[in-house]
């Protein structure tokens, strides 16, 4: 289901492109120009508009069909009466269905499109008297900030190999259980299993830190207990650096690897039955099925998975690290996201951290599209 | 059971794999349960037991201390009540405004393609925190209750999954159906989509939520009246952030200036730590595992029909 959506969206932004290529076309052509001026005109000496879209438009049609652009007239012929016509037909006919859209667009646009229109201060040297539009522009100053700051190759790969280290160890750990966990053979033990190791995954991340340091404690904490007892020496897990990583990426897959087999699960579940009867009888053994009937099955979705997850390597896991951040650990776990939050909402550099924020999105979209556009070309030569 | 359609012998190879895979999940529900278990056991345990590090197994001088202090602890139990009324009015609105949405989109109208995408950009390019944060002051949304109910209200990503849903499981027959009777597209959706997506339902009310109860970044951000503030935000100060000296942990500072109730506090606070993690964990939980069965049914569903 969900492979299904993602092949959805990325369909769709396809058809966008293509539309608001046809549409910048159709808007560019001399006769859209000419049709604009006329209802102008009329619009001007105080005609209804009503009526005269219906008589307007055959007079019209027939400049055209008389017109330069002929070999496109039945093209362009839809693309005028999509304009004005077209939308008061839709709105007669469809309106209950854009009242039902209109309170998740309004959402949409107040906390999604009003921001983009903010991403000016970027460029701008942002101050709060004089507010976002009176602010100076300072062109690409923001960015080079950035570029030559000192922390700038930190930040980078700090970001990028929390990311890395976490999509390489904590990208199998699902795939491994969902496989194991369709062998196991009693029903009641299985619903358990599946049942408990979602569990975590509904942990809130505060909770998740929490945790990380009421255990990790190195006075009270249960693990430098058993350290003690052990007869080792105590270990400051969340001030020393080394730990972050560690630390950072275990307990992500503590608490989501179960909850990320779900999708691995519910492909395992599509493969017929009948397969594995046809194993059986042919002899097979329990990993021969899993070689050559599970893991095939898995490809397509894991491959899909990974260039998706190869896409976000720069998103920052901000919650998290923050979190998780204390004086001592700064060298390994001062990425982006909290840095961002850090300079402009404790430092208010606005300006200076939305060109970050701005930088860091435009590259993420770069990289999921880009990505995207591997994996179609991988579907089509399909991998098997 | 996948393979269960044929009965035979099995062979060693297979009667190992089979205690190797059990033995597998013995450890790894032990690594789930462990820790969870650990906080309710030290939660009910004396404080000196935990502080000597002598619960493992099994509470130790069981004792209900650390409950007394956090619910004793004003600033937490406000917050606890704001989540609750975060958490409610927020998920209710988000439930309402994605199922209409989602809806309309499930059916054909001219428009349709560019209205999706104007959803779907948003998944990919945001303005980030600090546009948005500004464009939210300029509302003059700041620090106020409205905010922490509306903002995030419509997540696209449940949008698609609740509109592929309605899609697929609701056939277009019955709109027709319904048409042919006189029905318009509100009494339809109201009168047959909601009845029909029981699951889906479910799912987003597991969805949204969980993600408002968890949330503490929203309140980090926006919220400076310390009334306002959810849960998490307190708890973060509570559990989650080194403590250097006691004035800064948050179990402490409501005892200020009183130095008995000081030195008690003290001693609580570790316990109340294990405590407001289980009373705060508890209903996103108990949600999961009143909505599970609906969950695994819808997961399977989308999966046969994708």
């Amino acid at each position: 289901m969900l492979l299904l959506i993602v092949y959805k969206i990325f369909d769709n932004i396809h058809w966008y492109t293509s539309m608001l290529i046809f549409s910048c076309e159709a808007s560019l052509s001399l006769d859209y120009l000419y049709y604009c001026k006329v209802k102008l005109k009329c619009n001007q000496i105080g005609l209804p508009l009503g009526n005269l879209n219906n008589q307007l438009s055959p007079l019209f049609f027939e400049r055209n069909d008389n017109g330069m652009i002929l070999k496109d007239a039945s093209m362009e012929r839809s693309a005028k009466t999509s304009l004005i016509q077209r939308i008061s037909l839709a709105v007669k006919r469809d309106w209950q269905l854009y009242v039902l859209l209109l309170p998740a667009l309004g959402f949409i646009f107040v906390f999604c499109y009003l921001p983009l229109y903010g991403i000016q201060i970027s460029f701008r040297d942002y101050k709060a008297v004089l507010g976002i539009t009176g602010s100076p522009w300072v062109g690409l100053k923001n960015f080079r900030d950035f570029f030559n700051a000192y922390y700038f190759k930190r930040l980078l790969s700090n970001t990028f190999l929390l990311n890395l280290y976490g999509l390489l160890w904590g990208f199998p750990v699902p795939i491994i259980m969902a496989i194991l966990l369709n062998q196991i053979e009693w029903p009641r033990f299985k619903k358990f299993t599946q049942t408990i190791i979602y569990v975590p995954h509904f942990i809130s991340t505060v909770v998740m830190a929490g945790i990380l340091y009421l255990f990790l404690s190195p006075d009270s904490g249960i693990v430098n207990t058993l350290i003690k007892t052990l007869g080792g020496k105590p270990v400051h897990f969340m001030i020393e650096p080394g730990w972050f990583r560690t630390l950072f990426i275990a307990s992500d897959i503590w608490q989501h690897a179960g909850w990320n087999t779900i999708l691995y699960i519910a492909a395992l579940t599509g493969i017929d039955p009948e397969l594995y009867e046809a194993a059986t009888i042919d002899g097979a053994t329990k990993l021969q099925k899993i070689r050559h009937i599970d893991i095939p099955h898995l490809v397509p979705i894991v491959v899909m998975m990974l260039i998706l997850s190869c896409g976000s390597l720069l998103v920052s896991n901000t919650d998290k690290a923050l979190l998780m951040q204390t004086p001592g650990n700064m060298v390994k776990s001062d990425i982006i996201g909290v840095y961002v939050y850090e300079m402009g909402l404790s430092k208010a550099q606005f300006s200076y951290t939305a060109a970050i924020g701005l930088f860091i999105n435009v590259i993420n979209f770069i990289m999921i599209i880009s990505v995207n556009w591997i994996s179609k070309r991988l579907g089509e030569t399909s991998l098997f | 059971m996948a393979h269960a359609g044929i009965k035979m012998k099995k062979t060693f190879g297979d009667s190992l794999f089979d205690i190797v895979n059990t033995i597998f999940w013995v450890i790894v529900l032990f690594i789930i349960i462990y820790p969870l278990w650990f906080i309710i056991i030290a939660s009910v345990s004396d404080p000196d037991a935990v502080i000597a590090g002598k619960v493992f197994l099994w509470p130790k001088d069981f004792s209900l201390i650390g409950y007394e202090a956090v619910f004793g602890h004003k600033e937490l139990l406000r917050s606890y009540l704001n989540s609750v009324y975060y958490t409610l009015t927020g998920t209710a609105l988000s439930v309402v405004v994605t199922m209409m949405a989602a809806y309309a989109l499930s059916r054909n109208f001219s428009g349709k393609k560019f209205i999706n995408f104007i959803f779907v950009f948003t998944m990919f390019f945001s303005g980030g925190l600090i546009p948005q944060f500004l464009m939210n002051q300029k509302l003059g949304l700041h620090d106020t209750v409205l905010l922490m109910i509306i903002i995030n209200c419509v997540s696209v990503w449940n949008l698609m999954v609740a509109r592929t849903y309605i899609s697929m499981n609701i056939p277009n027959e019955l709109y027709e159906a319904a048409i042919m009777d006189g029905a318009n597209h509100f009494t339809y959706f109201i009168h047959a989509v909601l009845p029909l997506s029981g699951t889906i339902i479910a799912v987003l009310c597991v969805y949204y939520g969980v993600a408002r109860w968890n949330d503490y970044f929203t309140a980090l951000v926006y919220i400076r009246d310390r009334s306002k503030l959810p849960l998490q935000t307190i708890l973060r100060e509570a559990i989650a952030m080194l403590t250097t000296s006691t004035s800064t942990d948050a179990f402490f500072s409501a005892y200020e200036g009183d130095t008995k109730g000081m030195t008690e506090a003290i001693r609580k606070a570790l316990v109340a730590k294990y405590c407001s993690i289980v009373i705060s964990t508890v209903p996103a939980v108990i949600l999961y595992i009143l909505m599970q069965n609906y969950f695994v049914k819808g997961v399977m569903l989308g999966s046969l029909k994708g």
